[in-house]
């Protein structure tokens, strides 16, 4: 099956041809001349053949987002591309050609049959998107080992596989692995497997399977633990007190302060260390349990609003397809009498009536309209106060923490800076008598110095509160700011789309009347 | 009180009675010891007792013991062993002393005559027999079976208590009986199945005592109580939105309410007095003889079998009451089969105030001492032993004296009810009882052809001539009915049908069974493949209702046009109505998009038009329509026209572009056109479908053939048979009979003569022709004589079948006309 390319000339999917396959495979006689009449669209094709056209390169295929069925058989490619735009492929036949290693099916995810028959692959891989998989046909390739089965175990839907005529199929062992490492396969190489040949690969296979199956479901476990930690944290942030449950925001003042690690050394300093971090992470603590117990308190707050819009909605909408009801039977009965009778002047006095009624329903879905608005904007606004009010609320008293923090540090800070005086004075008197590394001594040299470092490392400390106090803020009042933007644009949407709506259908019912007076004029 | 009963103890010196008791007893005794007469005194007592005679007045009773069969009945009936004299001894003294302490008081019901003229004492009668029917388990269903079992016959004196008391057995082998025969089977059978019951002699109504339920309203026409719920009230949430402003004069709405008020008010008012009116019209006449009436009824205390509360039970409706029910005036005394009670409470209001503590001998006066006590409460029990304690040494002669007598074992034999008569109840099968406006009518399963077991008629008037509705149980058929409801007014049947139906029907309505007619026929949806819930016919249109279909229909309604006249001999099957419109909706398919899923779709057949209506979408108020026209294939130049923008017009809720194609128009038509073509076909299948529930019907009719029908034609209609006339129809209809089986057998035995000379005949000529015949002569002739041989034996059956069955046929159908309704009046006395 394998030509060469100098036998023959490769061919270019190009626009002639990809017209002639459809319109040869679209609809046929009095559908045909139909959609001759009016021409097809590439993109309501649902379903394409080129088999046996030569075709060395996909190409050109962007135009067929419906598409459901690509048949590329009996050609030379030799690469699988450009079937990205495909997204709705459920059936794709790339067999017969040259193609080497399988790849480019990423965005497929919709694809549950795949022929690959008789091609040139060594390897199954690159197709863990496609979780739809049910029938996968990859036989006469250059599969050589066995172990490249088990890449299929990911594809709980497959049922059908078949892999004849590859190099591993002359392994005596072949089939009962194949069966023993995929369980819910069904049919193999085209042959329904029996109960036996299961019975034989299971017993045979039994002890390495329990090994793969206890490894997947270790890395199973551990990817649900990671998920459930990045969902903790997820509602953490979601309540703007990430990492304040613990020493978090304490290690990170430290995490770049060398100075602070210096003077640690001196006496009395760990001791001092200790409690200032014990108040802090109480502090720190605090804060986060009242973010947690604020962010609930929005988010109730929220859904109420969302319940009673809903509520609202549902009513206004009751309302209005009642109108419409009603009016339908009106309308109906009007039509059935105008139809039905010959009177000119009688058609026309209730023409007339009818197009009277019609913009009587105008009226009135609008007033319903306009007075949801009227009552939508009240309650929409007190949310709004509301919701600001509460982040106003939670503000402050993060502030007022925060300050408490500040507090901490100042006094820490103070306290350190005592103890590095008396211990430069010691160290003038030649008091001191602890060891003291090089570098922690080389900071008392002089005042100066000592008082430097100190302060650096106290406004290091203080930037990092701000910052952290800075991000809080800015997050929750942004998260207000959207909301509320988010319910006012979602009202103005909904008010235009409706309007729009009402527009529609009152003119479609002129138009109804209209094409009614010419139909009559002319019969 | 106390001296009567030391003296009644002293006469039963043979037992002794146990230590513990003896100290209960003297706590007991503590209480009244105020009482206590000396001894002279009381033997003056007694001997002026012993002359008092009650004497009770020979009157004749419906079910007297001449009717009783007394020779076969074993000896216990005919004869009193020694203790059952010395119990009914200890009776009549108890009696004597009881009458000369409540001298006022109606003398007791202690030991009647049984049917072999022996006085029983009545609690020896009562002999508790557990039955073998688990059916009999439950106090309300064994209460129904004697009700059903025995007729009533009334009391020989409605105010004196009756003179004899037949043994259970007898009652249950002639099914009859007074109320105290109802309410000792009763009893027996209560106690056996281990309830706490007990036979009650007292006073109440008249009604209750006659039986007579024609003030009651018959059970099966009470309707349950709804429950009204009450609406939560609806708290307006945070956001609500504020209602739109009212705009109306507040002072208007007021005073209209007002005025509404008021109409209100008055109407109510005058409905009130209405019902007012009717039910002074309704009460009955004042009974000169109330509070005297006899009666007995069966108690049952609580405790035993779960019994959360004590009850009555009338044992001739097998009605269950409150003990303070007004219908019970009275209670003398009440008994089991252990011991006999007399109350000592005051009746003035009824049994109202009554206490069923059955302990307290202050209200309950025991017959018999000790025989296992009931309860006393708690707290009494202990006071009075520590009274006792005190009380030792005074009682302490009397101790030997006071002794347990034991109640004699009962003389009936034990209660049979066979199989049979179990499952027949009532006497032949057949019950009726009169309720207030309505009758009803009951019957064993089985007794009657068709099924019915019971028939409510339900009258207009108090009289019961007009009959407003008719309401008939089945059971057993083989089409599942259940029940028949018909409405004599407006002549709408009703029948409603058990699962099992052959077209699953659960509910059908009709006036008459022609089809094509007005009709409501509801089905087990889940029982039929197509998910049919409701077909309701008119004579132009149908309309069905489906449930649970995979293609989300639920609706199909289809109007018919007259049916086009044709000379030919046209049946409704060659014939079928035109079809005019159908109309079919669709519940809404999730997998779809609103746009896509049609909600609605008309097919106008005669102006060859499809309409489509489509779901709304969750927030529009609008619906997508559709409608196709098929109208002009051709045009003006004569080509064939496939599809034109003009043939479909649609409005969308929101355009898109695939749906302005032609090609999609094309195809969505074409598809319709399918889809018409197939609900027509699903359409007729539904009429084929009716027209076999009708002929089936017809086949259940049939089955039931009147087979005096015709003879009754011959009389002339409206007037009332005479004695002679109805002789002679059965006559009649029975000599026809005979002939008609005479004439059958006489056809088989011509015939079999027939085929016998035949047969002869062609061996005559195969004999002669032998030598001369060909083979395939010989084979020809040979398989006809094994023919004829076949054909010969079997009419030699059906001729011997036929003689050994006609005469039980003939039989049979004398018996029928015995029974036969119209009939009965009339041949009763020659049966």
């Amino acid at each position: 099956m394998i030509r060469l390319y100098d036998t023959i000339e490769p061919n270019v999917i190009d626009e002639e041809l990809l017209k002639l396959a459809v319109e040869e495979q679209g609809p046929q006689e009095a559908a045909g001349q139909v959609a001759k009449q009016e021409g097809i669209n590439f993109k309501d094709v649902k379903s394409l053949q080129l088999d046996f056209q030569n075709i060395l390169r996909i190409d050109n295929l962007w135009q067929f987002v419906s598409l459901r069925k690509l048949q590329l058989d009996n050609n030379i490619i030799e690469k699988i591309d450009g079937l990205e735009s495909l997204v709705n492929l459920v059936w794709l036949d790339l067999s017969f050609n040259n193609i080497e290693t399988i790849e480019g099916l990423d965005t497929l995810v919709n694809l549950e049959d795949l022929s690959l028959f008789s091609n040139r692959i060594a390897k199954m891989d690159a197709m863990d998107s496609l979780v739809k998989l049910q029938v996968f046909s990859i036989g006469n390739n250059m599969i050589d080992n066995l172990l490249n089965v088990i890449y299929l175990r990911r594809f709980t839907y497959l049922r059908s596989l078949n892999l004849a005529g590859n190099p591993i199929c002359d392994d005596e062992e072949y089939k009962l692995f194949v069966t023993a490492y995929l369980p819910d396969l069904v049919y193999l190489d085209f042959r329904l497997i029996d109960a036996h040949t299961r019975e034989l690969g299971d017993a045979k296979y039994q002890y390495s399977i329990y090994e793969l199956k206890h490894r997947e479901n270790q890395i199973q476990a551990k990817l649900e633990e990671e998920q459930a930690t990045i969902a903790e944290l997820e509602k953490h942030k979601a309540a703007y007190v990430e990492y304040l449950n613990g020493p978090f925001l304490f290690d990170s003042l430290y995490s770049e302060d060398v100075e602070a690690a210096k003077l640690a050394y001196l006496p009395g300093v760990p001791e001092l260390l200790e409690t200032y971090k014990t108040k802090f992470v109480e502090i720190c603590q605090n804060i986060f349990d009242y973010g947690l117990v604020q962010q609930e308190k929005r988010k109730a707050e929220v859904a109420i609003f969302y319940e009673c819009l809903e509520e609202a909605l549902q009513e206004n909408r009751k309302q209005g397809l009642k109108e419409v009801e009603d009016f339908d039977k009106i309308y109906t009965a009007y039509l059935n009498t105008i139809r039905n009778s010959n009177d000119i002047q009688f058609v026309d006095t209730k023409m007339s009536e009818c197009a009277e009624e019609i913009s009587r329903l105008f009226d009135r879905l609008m007033t319903l309209e306009m007075q949801l608005v009227e009552q939508l904007e009240e309650t929409i606004n007190n949310f709004e106060r509301n919701i600001i009010d509460m982040v106003g609320v939670f503000v402050e008293n993060v502030q007022g923490l925060m300050a408490q923090c500040r507090d901490l540090e100042n006094h820490h800070h103070e306290k350190l800076l005592e103890i590095s005086i008396n211990t430069l004075e010691k160290i003038v008197k030649s008091e001191f008598d602890e060891d003291l590394p090089d570098d922690v001594r080389a900071l008392f040299s002089d005042k100066d110095t000592v008082v430097n470092a100190v302060g650096a490392s106290h406004d290091i400390h203080l930037l990092k509160i701000d910052n952290r106090e800075d991000d809080l803020i800015t997050n929750v009042t942004s998260w207000c700011t959207a909301t509320v933007d988010k319910v006012h644009n979602d009202e103005l949407d909904r008010n235009r789309k409706r309007v729009k709506e009402i527009n529609q259908y009152v003119d479609h019912l002129q138009t109804d009347l209209d094409n009614m007076d010419f139909g009559d004029l002319l019969d | 009180m106390e001296v009567l009963k030391e003296k009644v103890e002293e006469e039963e010196a043979a037992e002794r009675e146990a230590e513990a008791e003896q100290a209960a007893r003297r706590a007991a005794e503590k209480e009244r010891e105020d009482s206590i007469l000396s001894q002279e005194e009381l033997l003056d007592l007694e001997q002026k007792l012993s002359e008092i005679e009650v004497h009770i007045p020979e009157i004749p009773v419906a079910f007297t013991k001449s009717t009783i069969d007394t020779s076969t009945l074993p000896e216990s009936y005919r004869t009193n062993t020694p203790k059952e004299e010395l119990l009914i001894q200890v009776a009549d003294n108890f009696s004597r002393q009881y009458a000369h302490l409540c001298p006022d008081r109606e003398p007791l019901f202690l030991h009647p005559l049984n049917e072999c003229n022996i006085p029983k004492f009545v609690s020896t009668t009562v002999r508790p027999t557990l039955m073998p029917y688990p059916e009999l388990y439950n106090w309300d269903s064994c209460a129904e079976f004697v009700s059903d079992f025995l007729t009533m016959v009334p009391l020989p004196s409605a105010i004196q208590l009756p003179e004899y008391l037949f043994s259970p057995t007898s009652v249950l082998k002639y099914q009859k009986g007074n109320c105290f025969d109802f309410s000792v089977l009763l009893c027996a059978m209560l106690i056996g199945a281990g309830y706490d019951a007990y036979c009650v002699s007292g006073y109440a109504s008249q009604e209750m005592c006659l039986m007579d339920l024609t003030r009651e309203m018959c059970p099966l026409l009470k309707k349950p109580k709804k429950v009204v719920e009450e609406k939560e009230k609806v708290i307006p949430k945070k956001y609500a939105i504020k209602p739109a402003r009212d705009l109306r004069s507040k002072f208007e709405l007021a005073q209209q309410a007002k005025k509404e008020n008021e109409l209100k008010a008055a109407e109510e008012k005058k409905q009130k007095e209405e019902k007012e009116k009717i039910l002074e019209a309704n009460k009955p006449p004042p009974d000169p003889m109330h509070g005297l009436r006899i009666h007995a009824w069966v108690l049952i205390l609580s405790g035993k079998r779960e019994v959360p509360e004590s009850f009555f039970i009338d044992p001739f409706t097998a009605r269950s009451y409150k003990t303070q029910d007004e219908h019970f005036l009275g209670i003398e005394s009440i008994w089991n089969h252990k011991n006999y009670w007399v109350n000592m409470q005051d009746c003035w209001n009824g049994c109202k105030d009554l206490t069923f503590d059955l302990g307290d001998p202050l209200r309950w006066e025991f017959l018999l001492f000790g025989t296992e006590k009931p309860y006393l409460s708690l707290m009494e029990e202990e006071e009075e032993e520590d009274l006792a304690e005190d009380d030792d040494i005074e009682n302490l002669d009397k101790e030997d004296e006071n002794k347990n007598f034991d109640m004699p074992c009962s003389w009936v034999e034990p209660i049979y009810i066979s199989p049979k008569d179990f499952e027949t109840r009532s006497p032949q099968g057949k019950k009726v009882i009169q309720y207030k406006q309505a009758k009803l009518e009951k019957w064993t399963p089985y007794l009657n052809s068709n099924g019915l077991v019971c028939r409510l008629t339900i009258y207009e008037d108090v009289d019961c001539l007009k009959p407003v509705e008719v309401r008939e149980w089945y059971k057993n058929r083989e089409d599942t009915l259940e029940m028949r409801q018909m409405d004599k007014i407006s002549n709408w049947t009703t029948e409603y049908f058990k699962p099992g139906h052959f077209l699953a029907l659960r509910v059908h309505t009709y006036k008459t069974m022609i089809p094509e007619t007005e009709r409501t026929m509801e089905f087990y949806h889940q029982a039929r493949v197509d998910g049919l819930v409701k077909r309701t016919e008119t004579p132009r249109s149908m309309t069905e209702y489906y449930e649970g279909r995979a293609d989300f229909l639920t609706y199909r309604h289809i109007d018919y046009g007259p049916r086009s006249k044709k000379f030919s001999l046209s049946t409704a099957e060659t014939n079928p109505r035109p079809m005019l419109k159908i109309t079919e909706r669709f519940n809404r398919n999730p997998e779809k998009m609103a746009d896509d899923d049609v909600a609605e779709r008309i097919f106008v057949v005669s102006d060859e038009r499809i309409q489509l209506r489509y779901h709304c979408r969750d927030d529009y108020i609008t619906v997508s329509t559709r409608e196709f026209l098929k109208r002009n294939e051709v045009d003006n130049k004569g080509n064939k026209i496939i599809m034109t923008p003009e043939m479909c017009i649609s409005y969308e809720v929101e355009p898109r572009e695939h749906t302005k194609k032609l090609l999609f128009q094309y195809e969505m038509m074409m598809d319709l056109k399918n889809e018409e073509r197939l609900s027509k076909h699903q359409v007729w299948e539904s009429e084929m479908e009716e027209r076999q529930a009708q002929e089936e019907h017809m086949r259940q009719v049939e089955a039931d053939l009147d087979y005096l029908a015709p003879f009754l034609v011959q009389l002339p209609p409206g007037e009332k048979l005479t004695r002679w006339q109805a002789l002679r129809l059965k006559d009649e209809c029975l000599n026809d009979f005979k002939q008609r089986l005479i004439d059958k057998a006489n056809l088989i035995q011509s015939r079999f003569e027939k085929e016998t000379q035949e047969l002869q005949k062609k061996q005559q000529w195969y004999q002669e022709n032998q030598v001369t015949m060909t083979i395939e002569d010989e084979d020809a002739y040979l398989t006809y004589c094994s023919q004829a041989m076949f054909r010969i034996r079997i009419l030699e059956q059906r001729l011997n079948r036929h003689k050994e069955l006609a005469p039980h046929k003939y039989l049979a159908l004398e018996e029928k006309l015995y029974r036969d309704p119209r009939l009965i009046e009339y041949l009763k006395v020659f049966v």
